[in-house]
């Protein structure tokens, strides 16, 4: 079971929990879990391109539809990032 | 517990707005840190905490890292900027700032580990536009670029530098403005 930590402005969806565990043997289940029990958390969806995504500190590359093959173990932690922009 | 989107009114000490200005000016005269992106641009994040309705500013984070140019958020910007971007006489590509993932989350550990809400970014707006002589509200960019995004901008004038100002505005939107107090 992985546990990911939640960044502030999603936390309105995740009733202002900063870490959630889910289960999930890939990147993309996980997440996919996440969204299932949170179905607020969608919006991270919603610009793939613009999700970040840390497993224990390091950055993972490749796109949003290649994270199936990036295993987890049950004792990583998993940080979502979407960039703060301005013009 | 108090939510970002119910802030009436939000409290800045005195030093850690000065701690802002120095942030801008610093940039503005062009004096890079090292491992900074050397663009005439000030941005970063303030936190602190919520309380009553009542945001009071603990921490000022600056941010030196702008990831515009690099994929994919060089064209997630380009495509914004075309549709909503108004003209300016600075090319589109050295218009706009995203924040880098790595330092953000940075940001937002060290916000976690002292127990401080993340409030929002601050940018500042330097050249006065026809019929907006000092730029302290968003623009319409920035209202797109925030939209959703729970967090608070912080916008502030530096048109004339020996003047400046700051407003806030919940998801950048222009109807959302929290009015900032400066204390001490």
């Amino acid at each position: 079971m992985a546990r990911i930590i939640i960044p502030f402005p999603f936390r309105k969806h995740t009733e202002n929990r900063r870490e959630v565990d889910i289960e999930g043997a890939s990147l993309s289940q996980v997440i996919e879990g996440l969204v299932h029990r949170y179905p607020g958390l969608k919006t991270i969806n919603d610009q793939p391109a613009l999700l970040s995504v840390f497993i224990n500190g390091r950055q993972v590359q490749g796109k949003t539809g290649e994270w199936d093959s990036v295993p987890l173990r049950s004792d990583d932690e998993v940080s979502l990032i979407i960039p703060i922009a301005g013009g | 517990m108090s939510e970002l989107k119910d802030a009436a009114r939000i409290d800045l000490p005195a030093t850690l707005w000065q701690e802002i200005l120095g942030h801008c000016r610093r940039k503005l005269a062009g004096d890079f840190l090292p491992g900074e992106t050397p663009i005439r641009r000030a941005y970063g994040i303030l936190a602190g905490t919520l309380a009553d309705n009542t945001m009071e500013v603990r921490l000022v984070l600056p941010v030196k890292k702008n990831a515009r140019s690099v994929e994919p958020f060089r064209t997630y910007m380009d495509t914004v900027m075309a549709e909503h971007a108004v003209e300016s006489t600075t090319p589109m590509e050295q218009r706009g700032w995203i924040t880098d993932p790595e330092e953000l989350m940075a940001c937002f550990r060290r916000c976690d580990d002292e127990g401080l809400v993340i409030f929002g970014s601050y940018h500042m707006h330097i050249v006065a536009w026809d019929g907006d002589p000092t730029r302290d509200t968003p623009t319409r960019l920035d209202t797109v670029l925030a939209r959703g995004s729970n967090l608070v901008s912080f916008i502030i004038s530096m048109v004339d530098e020996r003047h400046p100002s700051m407003r806030a505005f919940f998801e950048g939107r222009p109807d959302r403005e929290i009015p900032i107090n400066i204390t001490g």
